[in-house]
């Protein structure tokens, strides 16, 4: 009996210590460069849940603005040596981009079930990691309370509100490409904009900060800079607009230059994994992955009517949107 | 044996010059160079494709003409408060002068977006100190700092103390008995000033006016905050929007763009130098310490008006930043309940970032500006005492680095430096050693200038002396044109520490894990839109620069005649 039991644990122990080391075989290890544009904090913590999970991974992170992002890989590019491995930038027209110029390795064994398939790249190059909206903020001692975008236009509302410029930000370049392209809205509602003396600050940071202080008393602003704010006590409030919110996906990428593609193909496995999403969702953001569950401040019971975007078109035209834009704005 | 010593004298400053052109060349042209390569030869293959389609767009000529418009206003600005300070602070007999001083100087070490937008927010509807004297204009009125005028108002504001300070080294070698024999003979103070001072101090004034405009037309934090939302694009913030552009020509852009600006700062301080080439400034120095000019009856009204723009350079847009650091987050308003001191334990303890940003940008700023000072004084030496014809052309380099956005400056040391270093097979990027060396190239002007205008004012026959006497080149430097050029050394250093303890857009590019900067943590804070994080961060900064600027009281005796704008 007793031999018996020993050997089984015996067996077991063998199997155990099997697994495990068919576990250290597979399991990544070395550096993993990341570059990012998520919020400092945001950033920090994806990194840390990351090395969690695998603990023999280093991670070196850039995080800093799309623009610094883009301008720091722009560079490395042309000196012919980019330094990242995965990138989870902002929005999916960025890396439809780079995909164009050859520069994003395709990982078709990414573990996608279970995920809003819109937010995937068809060829696997990108990987959408959450969704977040753009709406309306609005401070609380706001006289009127906009119920859609076309009220943002009218001349209760003139002097004051302010938006991202989407000169600077990814995610309001997505917004200005899918609002160009809706007949109800299109180019007349940022000339509208434009006349009632709208803003255009630099990046969604700005945004909350000038409604929250009451420098301005309504923002076109994401979803959960909004609620991250009022959830510190910031007098903001966050309405969906009748017309729906433009959405980017913060989509995670591999370089095909990439040094340490297992360590990279884990990342990306990680972002789109229930704890990654999870963790998305504990930070504010809406999951790619439903099934995780919502942030807490998402509307119970009610789905968020969400604007498409076609974002082939939006990278075919984002330098003429740009530079429209830029003149309606611009002096 | 006497042929031998010559021969010798003749080699060392050879050496010397050749070792300074080369530190020079790398600092400043070598990055310069492959920015402009990367201009006119994207990815190796010729192409004026960028040139073309830069120089033909017209916001490209908006942004030019605007940048002119605010260079220019805001160097008048700031040149017009410099002067005045400089001039009541080393030649009256106001009380409190070091405190005073104290206090006009501690804007730089605000970051410029730091100062915007604590004057945004002293101004605008949510503005803490007018919400508790319940005169807040209405939510959502237009802030008038947002325009070409706020615009000019905040750079000059914010590069008076440059001014101020190349102006003050130089009236510290001012000769009293000019003035005490132009008051003798009659004459009124003003008149003393017109005829005798200002024309004496033409270099370091200069020398004060061309780092503004320099810096002016190379500022990107203010125009950013105010002129973005006021759609008035200058230059830089022209350049950070087409690095934000997708597609791989936005760099072939930037880099034309930036060409650019160096071109414009480059006829500023060619005109520079023509107006002080005509003439001759040196005097010999003096020791008087006397005041020159006893206000009487004045005293008190110069000493309101000066207190006055300190507390509205610094105690206002200071006081916001400590009122915005004490809420738990944007908007709420201060009350004794809603008062917390979160956001600095958030800050010390919480964000490793933040402490080890402290470490990097002191280690920084101080190697920065020492290595700086050591190379400028013997650069300015053959500059304006040898007259070497060949460096003058080097020096223009020196100008860009300075010129351009911080940013691009980045990008041009990435493009040399990612690869790694020939012979010795080491890469620098990645590492703190990058940051060094672009603060180096781009703060070496701030320490030049203010030097080569102590020289200007300065005689040589000291050093000839002890040419006679048998010195040389090494052992004049050490012993008798450092001390000489010592007071415009500090100021340069002075300078240089306190731009680059804040400094921004060269380390958003270049910082890794474990070489943050402040700046950068400052920046990632704002972005992500937590203003109270980013507002304690300024808070400590400010307390970390007063202590160290205060400790230098405790050697100053050491140290020679001058050298602490602070002490008199």
């Amino acid at each position: 009996m007793v031999s018996r039991s020993r050997r089984g644990m015996l067996l077991l122990a063998c199997v155990l210590a099997g697994m495990s080391a068919v576990g250290f075989a597979q399991a990544p290890s070395g550096k993993l460069v990341l570059y990012t544009s998520q919020p400092e904090r945001d950033a920090a913590q994806t990194v840390a849940a990351f090395r969690k999970a695998y603990p023999n991974v280093e991670v070196d992170v850039f995080r800093s603005g799309t623009t610094e992002v883009m301008g720091k890989l722009a560079a490395e590019f042309a000196a012919g040596q980019p330094r990242p491995d995965v990138l989870l930038l902002a929005d999916a027209a960025t890396m439809e981009t780079l995909k164009k110029e050859g520069r994003l390795m395709p990982y078709p064994q990414a573990k996608v079930d279970g995920i809003e398939p819109s937010a995937i790249d068809p060829d696997r190059t990108y990987f959408g990691s959450k969704l977040i909206t753009t709406g309306i903020a609005v401070n609380t001692a706001a006289k009127n309370r906009p119920t859609s975008w076309a009220d943002l236009a009218k001349p209760e509302y003139k002097g004051q509100i302010a938006m991202p410029s989407p000169l600077y930000s990814g995610a309001a370049a997505i917004m200005l490409g899918t609002m160009t392209e809706r007949p109800d809205l299109g180019w007349t509602y940022f000339e509208k904009l434009k006349a009632g003396d709208a803003v255009a600050v630099r990046g969604n940071g700005a945004v909350v900060t000038a409604v929250a202080n009451g420098e301005k008393a309504y923002g076109v602003l994401v979803d959960f800079m909004a609620f991250n704010a009022k959830a510190k006590g910031s007098p903001i409030d966050f309405i969906f607009p009748a017309e729906g919110n433009p959405a980017v996906t913060e989509p995670v990428a591999i370089l095909k230059t990439a040094q340490n593609p297992a360590a990279a193909k884990a990342f990306v496995d990680f972002i789109l994994s229930d704890d990654g999403q999870k963790l998305a969702a504990a930070m504010g953001y809406i999951p790619a992955r439903a099934s995780v569950g919502m942030p807490s401040w998402y509307p119970a019971g009610t789905k968020i009517k969400l604007m498409p975007t076609d974002i082939a078109n939006v990278v075919k035209d984002n330098n003429a949107n740009l530079k429209r834009f830029a003149q309606i704005f611009g002096n | 044996m006497s042929a031998q010593a010559s021969a010798r004298d003749s080699i060392e400053p050879l050496a010397l010059l050749w070792a300074l052109v080369a530190v020079v060349l790398v600092l400043s042209a070598l990055p310069l160079a492959r920015l402009v390569l990367e201009a006119v030869a994207p990815g190796g293959a010729w192409s004026m494709q960028a040139l073309r389609s830069v120089l033909a767009n017209p916001t490209t000529w908006t942004a030019t003409q605007h940048s002119l418009v605010t260079a220019l206003g805001g160097t008048a600005l700031a040149t017009v408060i410099g002067v005045v300070v400089a001039v009541a602070v080393s030649l009256t007999d106001i009380r409190a002068r070091n405190a005073f001083v104290f206090c006009f100087v501690a804007p730089l070490l605000l970051a410029p977006q730091v100062v915007a937008l604590a004057w945004l927010s002293l101004f605008g509807p949510s503005s803490t100190l007018l919400k508790m004297a319940g005169l807040a204009p209405p939510l959502g009125q237009r802030n008038p700092l947002y325009s070409a005028g706020g615009i000019m108002l905040l750079l000059g504001v914010q590069y008076a103390p440059l001014v101020f300070l190349t102006l003050r080294a130089g009236l510290r070698s001012m000769p009293q008995e000019m003035i005490e024999a132009a008051l003798a003979g009659g004459a009124r103070p003003l008149r003393v000033l017109r005829t005798i001072v200002l024309p004496l101090m033409t270099p370091p004034l200069l020398a004060g006016v061309a780092l503004c405009f320099v810096s002016c037309l190379g500022n990107f934090g203010i125009p950013a905050v105010l002129g973005i939302p006021g759609n008035y694009l200058v230059l830089p913030t022209l350049i950070y929007q087409r690095l934000a552009g997708l597609g791989p020509s936005a760099l072939s852009e930037v880099a034309v763009l930036s060409i650019l600006i160096g071109v414009i700062a480059l006829a500023g301080i060619v005109a520079q130098d023509a107006l002080l080439r005509r003439r001759d400034f040196r005097t010999v120095s003096s020791t008087a310490t006397a005041r020159a000019f006893e206000l009487g009856r004045w005293r008190v009204p110069v000493e309101v008006v000066l207190w006055t723009l300190a507390a509205l350079v610094l105690v206002s847009p200071l006081l916001a930043l400590v009122l915005t650091s004490l809420v738990p987050a944007v908007g709420v308003a201060l009350t004794a309940a809603s008062a917390t001191l979160d956001n600095y334990r958030f800050v010390l303890f919480e964000h490793a970032a933040a402490r080890r940003a402290f470490a990097n940008s002191f280690g920084l700023s101080l190697a920065a500006a020492l290595a700086i000072v050591l190379i400028a004084v013997p650069l300015a030496y053959f500059l304006v005492w040898r007259r070497t014809r060949a460096l003058r052309v080097v020096a223009l380099f020196t100008e860009i680095p300075y010129a351009i956005p911080g940013v691009v400056l980045a990008i041009a040391a990435i493009l040399v430096f990612l690869k790694p270093l020939p012979l010795v097979g080491i890469s620098l990027y990645n590492t703190i050693w990058i940051i060094l060396f672009c603060y180096l190239g781009r703060f070496l002007i701030l320490g030049l200038r203010p030097v080569a205008s102590g020289y200007h004012q300065l005689d040589r026959t000291l050093e000839e002396a002890a040419q006679i006497a048998g010195a040389r080149l090494l052992r004049r430097l050490r012993t008798v044109i450092a001390p000489l050029v010592a007071p415009a050394a500090a100021a340069g250093a002075l300078l240089i520490f306190l731009t680059a303890f804040n400094e921004l857009t060269v380390s958003a590019l270049l910082w890794s894990t474990g070489s943050e900067t402040l700046g950068v943590v400052f920046f990632s804070f704002q972005q992500g839109g937590d203003s109270q994080y980013a507002a304690a961060l300024g808070v400590l900064t400010i307390a970390v620069s007063f202590a160290l600027m205060l400790s230098t009281l405790s050697f100053a005796r050491r140290l020679p005649r001058g050298v602490l704008p602070w002490r008199d």
